[in-house]
């Protein structure tokens, strides 16, 4: 599976080039808020005003690529979908005591309302299917897309996850503990903290895949995911996984790791890491912050990798002067959901 | 090519706590659906539900070995159940349910959204303490404690496309055995009763206030239910000394394009839809004994699903919504059906549509007036259309 096309909203400069020829953002807090595209460009003004955010970071990356492209399928993967949505319908419900409510949140909470928006806009009848499974929802969309090229069912699919700030995020998962203390910490120190909890993101990235290689800009070869794996099973996973796909160690040119600078999440992570010695190691997260279908991102940078642009200092963990061929993408969500994506140069 | 079987059935809904009490109320055209007992909401008193009958810690007591019994919802506990059925039914071994050769792929709309208040508090930070439930909100709660419980280590998913959710699982787990990349899929998903989506179809005005009647010129609306439905489909040449119930043969999945919340009434995603089942199961709408429609019983749904059926069909193959029997599952609906479907094929009985008087005009056709024994049913279609568009057919054959 070929991506020929992409577009990523993030917390960095990813709308246009500056990503690639300047430092990254230095961002203070806790939220990475995504810088959002002037929507009004994109977006026809009359549906703009009553659309959650969710659906509209899709479209935002979204619809540059339908026009360019004949799109016959739609994936997404989002973990929460348009929740800003669900929330808002929720407190209607208790608020008004199950009254007379209007149905405008209820609708667009739900997540395949995101890809039901992109088909309704591009006017795309193929395909469509809508993948929720926390830090494994952008890799199901992968397979799914996967399965779709391979069997010729469609040719021409738009990949993609979205995930928004919701207050959602900020409460309920504060209250897991999924995020750090401190307020004040930066994130270009993130990876350094040494503390419990993350920092929270946002984002949405979108692709336009295919099986025809022409003008590809990257190959996605393979992914692997496991839930709830032990040290051993885990490297065993990786093993497999080159094995299956006629690689060694070695050939790997450049790993993108998840580290999130969670203190109880790094285990995994270093273990991982240090299979690779001679590799470049690259973060993300300290760039985006941390959300479930944030591997889409990785995905995005992945592709700039092999189209051998440059990244920001902050995104380099360690640099072995190689050219990237191939990249390996290693991610865990709350040390439950793990993924190996695998990328090359076309 | 190895042809896709289903070894393996588990079902819960208002019917019915398992596959053989849901099949018996099914031969005896005796509905679920009345008032709610169980689920607390201002509109019990006013709405009838297909309400399952057995109350949480009725289903909390079977399985309390899972890790932290209090934090699952209803919507975790259905879950649990029906894929224990299942399981059991296609004796999966625990290496068998280990093996990276074997996906889970599940699928729900509310997901733990089913506790409405403790999300409310939780969500707004009411309570300096984070309630049980605080990990449980998200539509693949019940995906993770079963991996969890039942030490999955293959490929997992979880489908959200509102009510064709998980058809779509079947589809996924089918097509990923095709391929050869696994050997046999968990599919199915869940949904239980719950505020949150009551008040949701209550304020798009589509709850009828009495029990739906789909398919009748008269009808007012969709009944909510709720349930659990999960099918194990393995390689035939992984299953040759199993019951093997049935085949998956074909599935077809479209976008309507047209609104977030209705069908065009051109009925393009259904015929697309169905279509592209038929094709990928190679046969004609001739070959076609019967249909699980999705019949939700809104004026909008039946309209376009029996234009959409008339566009394809010369003669009508004799049809049902058994959503008058369980009322809308949502996520569980394609599933629940599949499982209706094989049911069918396997015994040649054809099971009542209930609530129907006239039918809708100008198409003037009855769906399946009464329970009766046939002969020879070989192909079944079962419909799930949702929100925002997606619409997922299924072909299911008797094996022969």
């Amino acid at each position: 599976m070929y991506i020929k096309d992409l577009k990523a909203i993030s917390a960095q400069n990813t709308l246009d080039d500056t990503f690639f020829t300047q430092e990254a953002i230095n961002i203070t807090g806790l939220i990475y808020n995504a810088i959002q595209p002037n929507y009004r460009d994109i977006i026809p003004l009359k549906v703009l005003r009553r659309m959650g955010n969710t659906i509209k970071m899709a479209l935002g990356a979204g619809l540059p690529i339908i026009e360019k492209h004949q799109i016959d399928a739609i994936i997404i993967g989002t973990a929460h979908g348009g929740v800003q949505d669900s929330i808002k319908f929720l407190n209607q419900i208790v608020q008004y005591e199950e009254g007379t409510l209007t149905p405008t949140n209820f609708v667009q909470s739900t997540p395949n309302a995101i890809a039901g928006a992109i088909a309704q806009t591009s006017k795309c009848y193929g395909y469509n299917n809508t993948h929720t499974n926390s830090g494994l929802s952008f890799e199901g969309a992968i397979l799914d897309a996967k399965l779709l090229l391979d069997n010729n069912e469609s040719k021409h699919v738009l990949l993609g996850a979205i995930e928004e700030i919701s207050t959602f995020n900020s409460n309920i998962e504060f209250l897991e503990g999924k995020f750090k203390q401190n307020e004040t910490i930066e994130s270009n120190t993130l990876l350094d903290s040494n503390t419990n909890g993350t920092v929270l993101g946002e984002g949405a990235s979108m692709f336009y895949v295919n099986n025809d290689k022409t003008d590809a800009l990257a190959k996605i070869n393979d992914l692997r995911t496991i839930c709830n794996p032990t040290n051993e099973e885990l490297q065993e996973i990786l093993n497999s996984f080159l094995q299956k796909n006629n690689l060694n160690l070695e050939e790997i040119d450049c790993v993108i790791s998840g580290r999130n600078g969670d203190v109880r999440h790094q285990n995994y992570y270093n273990l991982i890491e240090a299979n690779f010695n001679e590799s470049n190691i690259y973060s993300f997260k300290n760039l985006v912050g941390e959300y479930p279908t944030v591997t889409a991102f990785a995905v995005w940078m992945a592709t700039q990798i092999l189209q051998q642009k440059n990244l920001p200092k902050q995104a380099v963990l360690q640099s072995k002067n190689r050219t990237n061929n191939n990249v390996l993408i290693y991610n865990h969500y709350q040390n439950i959901q793990h993924s190996f994506i695998l990328l090359s140069a076309v | 090519m190895s042809k896709i079987i289903v070894t393996g059935i588990g079902a819960i809904s208002a019917i019915g706590n398992n596959v053989a009490q849901i099949h018996k109320n099914l031969q005896s055209s005796k509905t679920g659906i009345g008032k709610a007992q169980f689920f607390k909401s201002k509109y019990v008193s006013d709405l009838p539900f297909g309400e399952i009958n057995l109350t949480n810690d009725a289903i909390r007591s079977e399985f309390e070995s899972i890790e932290n019994p209090a934090s699952l919802t209803r919507t975790d506990l259905l879950a649990f159940k029906a894929f224990q059925e299942a399981i059991e039914d296609a004796q999966l071994s625990k290496k068998d349910i280990s093996s990276t050769e074997t996906a889970f792929i599940s699928s729900s709309t509310v997901g733990g959204m089913s506790e409405t208040e403790r999300f409310y508090e939780d969500s707004n930070l009411k309570n300096a303490k984070a309630s049980n439930f605080v990990s449980s909100y998200n539509s693949n709660t019940h995906l993770l404690k079963i991996i969890k419980h039942y030490n999955i280590k293959g490929i997992t998913t979880c489908i959200n496309t509102a009510c064709s959710s998980s058809a779509n699982a079947i589809m996924l787990g089918a097509k990923l055995i095709k391929a050869g990349i696994v050997k046999r899929a968990i599919v199915g998903g869940v949904d239980s009763l719950s505020k949150y989506t009551v008040n949701g179809f209550n304020a798009l005005q589509i709850l009828s206030n009495k029990p739906c009647m789909p398919f009748d010129n008269e009808r007012t609306g969709l009944t909510l239910g709720e349930g659990a439905g999960y099918l194990v489909l393995e390689a035939a040449d992984n299953c040759l000394t199993k019951t093997n119930y049935a085949v998956i043969a074909g599935y077809g999945n479209s976008n309507d394009a047209f609104h977030a919340s209705s069908i065009s009434s051109d009925a393009k995603g259904i015929i697309h839809s169905i279509k592209n089942a038929l094709s990928s199961a190679g046969i004609s709408s001739k070959e076609v004994d019967y249909i699980n429609t999705h019949g939700t019983a809104t004026l909008n749904n039946d309209s376009a699903e029996i234009f959409g059926i008339s566009e394809l069909f010369e003669d009508f193959p004799p049809f049902n919504s058994t959503k008058s029997y369980t009322g809308h599952t949502l996520a569980a609906a394609g599933a629940l059906e599949a499982i209706f479907s094989i049911l069918s094929l396997n015994n040649n009985e054809l099971y009542k549509s209930l609530n129907v008087n006239t039918p809708i005009e100008p198409y003037n056709k009855f769906p399946i007036k009464e329970y009766q024994q046939v002969e020879n049913l070989k192909t079944a279609l079962s419909n799930s259309f949702g929100f925002a568009g997606n619409c997922t057919s299924l072909i299911i054959q008797k094996c022969i």
